[in-house]
């Protein structure tokens, strides 16, 4: 597979501590990658060595089957980026912001134009920035990142003081850009309904390492539900299901059957009853993809 | 690359008054001979045969100061517009190098210390013909004292650049100023080494064309250093 984003064994320590440590990122070609981890669990340092702000102190990052130490600015043609809060030059105007990043990336004028409609900012093109509000110095961050359109675009909590509308906005715009562009976007944030309704791929970080990394779909079939089975004696029940080959977990009130199909849970009540067991309820438990994140960080802070 | 930063650093520095700074700088130097000319003409006449030498050397006891005060001001508002938002993250990803970079802002400060020489030369000029101070202008001796304090500054501002750069709070770079414009004031007490004895192009061997040379000299050298040292740190 043909991968934009790769990074090897990637680690930055800052003093004795590890900000990221033996990170391996892939991100495929065309693919929105959701990038997830608690506050302060290396995410920005991690995109900070993917742009080349910072050198990480083992490891590679490659973009483009390109190695960033060699080739950092011929990768950069390629990338564009909005790191933590936007940047930008308060006394001047939304079109002499993007001039300033123009006359560096060498594109035609007009563009200027096109990414200030994409971003709806052209009606206060020339009004001085000072006076906007965040989600607008957010949406001409994002102006500025896609002005050379780069083949990789780096979000770096892009939703980060937008109001609904303009989240909801962000979000049809970035999940267009892989159809329209052929752009393949890595956007982080700490919020996981936010990534659930983008990304194609989850990297979730935890602690600066890479705790699970794969397809959004895998990622929701943790997501699976349980059936939760209560009965006169959730014990003797576990341990005869358990005796008749079914996976199920003891809890403290009720007995959860891991079951894969509708058949298997009717099945398992079947033989329950069979057994003269009395059934006094049987609920469904769906587990969030939030639940699992929080999960999987814990047992990462826990471990 | 580096035509298109520096036109950039141009654009970033609209609207922030550094032009008129420019202008004001030197302006505020000859003003201060039009007082001092203003009020005792006759007596300054007397002083020495040469009068526009002499007019000229008074003149240049408040250049330096005005020039160490000038970078000071110039190199950390250079930083500054960076510092603001944090601008540098996104400066640096852009498909730009960091000694690139470094080389625009201390090119624009170059610049516009430049331009404010040409004014030095201009005003000084200008109000020099005025005072009727004899017929015989000696236009060299004008044009070395008002570029030569430029380029025997170039260290100064080598090193203001440096500090103010790598700073994430300004108060140490301005210190660092502060001091300097100090040292610059006592020039005459200072040893010839000290680099902000320099723009007053005063030394042992009597020839300001050394200060010059050094200050080009000597500025490369901490241009260069500060230049490796922003290339080798971290963009937070």
């Amino acid at each position: 597979m043909e991968y934009i984003v790769e990074t090897k064994h990637l680690t930055k320590s800052f003093g004795k501590e590890k900000a990221v440590s033996n990170l391996e990122m892939k991100i495929p070609k065309g693919e929105i990658y959701g990038f997830l981890g608690p506050n302060g669990a290396g995410k920005t340092t991690t995109i900070r060595m993917l742009l080349g702000l910072m050198r990480p102190t083992s490891g590679s990052v490659q973009l483009f089957g390109k190695d960033m130490k060699n080739s950092r600015i011929e990768i950069l043609k390629n990338v564009g980026s909005l790191v933590e809060n936007p940047s930008y030059y308060p006394h001047l105007t939304a079109r002499e912001n993007l001039e300033a990043s123009r006359k560096i990336l060498n594109v035609p004028k007009k563009r200027i134009d096109e990414v200030l409609k994409q971003v709806r900012l052209h009606g206060v093109a020339n009004k001085k920035v000072k006076g906007f509000s965040l989600g607008m110095k957010q949406r001409l961050g994002i102006a500025a990142a896609m002005l050379h359109q780069p083949e990789l675009l780096i979000l770096d909590e892009p939703t980060n003081g937008l109001d609904p509308s303009g989240i909801i906005e962000m979000r049809q715009l970035i999940q267009s850009l892989p159809e329209e562009y052929g752009m393949t976007v890595l956007i982080s944030s700490h919020l996981l309904s936010e990534i659930d309704q983008m990304a194609t791929r989850v990297g979730v970080v935890s602690k600066g390492k890479m705790i699970f990394q794969d397809s959004i779909e895998t990622m929701r079939k943790f997501a699976q539900a349980s059936i939760q089975v209560r009965v006169n004696d959730n014990e003797a029940a576990w341990r005869s299901l358990l005796a008749n080959g079914q996976k199920a977990d003891i809890g403290e009130e009720s007995v959860t059957l891991q079951a894969e199909d509708d058949e298997q849970v009717a099945g398992s009540i079947q033989y329950l009853v069979q057994q003269g067991f009395s059934i006094y309820r049987v609920q469904e438990e769906k587990r969030s993809l939030e639940n699992i994140f929080l999960e999987m960080t814990r047992e990462e802070q826990a471990g | 690359m580096i035509l298109s930063l520096v036109k950039a650093d141009f654009l970033k520095i609209k609207r922030k008054g550094m032009w008129l700074l420019c202008l004001t700088g030197p302006f505020g130097v000859v003003a201060l001979q039009m007082v001092n000319y203003g009020v005792r003409k006759d007596y300054l006449f007397e002083q020495m045969d040469d009068r526009w030498l002499y007019y000229i050397l008074n003149i240049n006891s408040f250049t330096p100061l005005a020039i160490v005060l000038g970078i000071v001001i110039l190199t950390s508002f250079m930083a500054s517009i960076e510092d603001e938002t944090n601008a540098w993250k996104q400066l640096v990803a852009l498909p730009v190098s960091k000694r690139a970079v470094y080389l625009s802002k201390f090119t624009v400060v170059s610049c516009v210390l430049f331009l404010s020489s040409v004014h030095l030369f201009l005003f000084m000029s200008g109000y020099g013909l005025t005072l009727g101070l004899g017929t015989d202008i000696p236009y060299l001796r004008l044009m070395e004292y008002s570029f030569f304090p430029f380029l025997a500054a170039l260290p100064v501002l080598a090193l203001q650049l440096w500090v103010a750069t790598v700073s994430k709070n300004q108060a140490i770079p301005v210190t660092l100023g502060v001091i300097g414009v100090i040292l610059a004031y006592s020039a005459s007490l200072l040893p010839d080494w000290v680099i902000w004895k320099w723009p007053a192009l005063s030394n042992d061997w009597d020839h300001s064309y050394i200060n010059a040379l050094l200050g080009i000299g000597f500025g490369l050298l901490l241009y260069l250093l500060g230049m490796i040292d922003f290339k080798r740190r971290d963009v937070k």
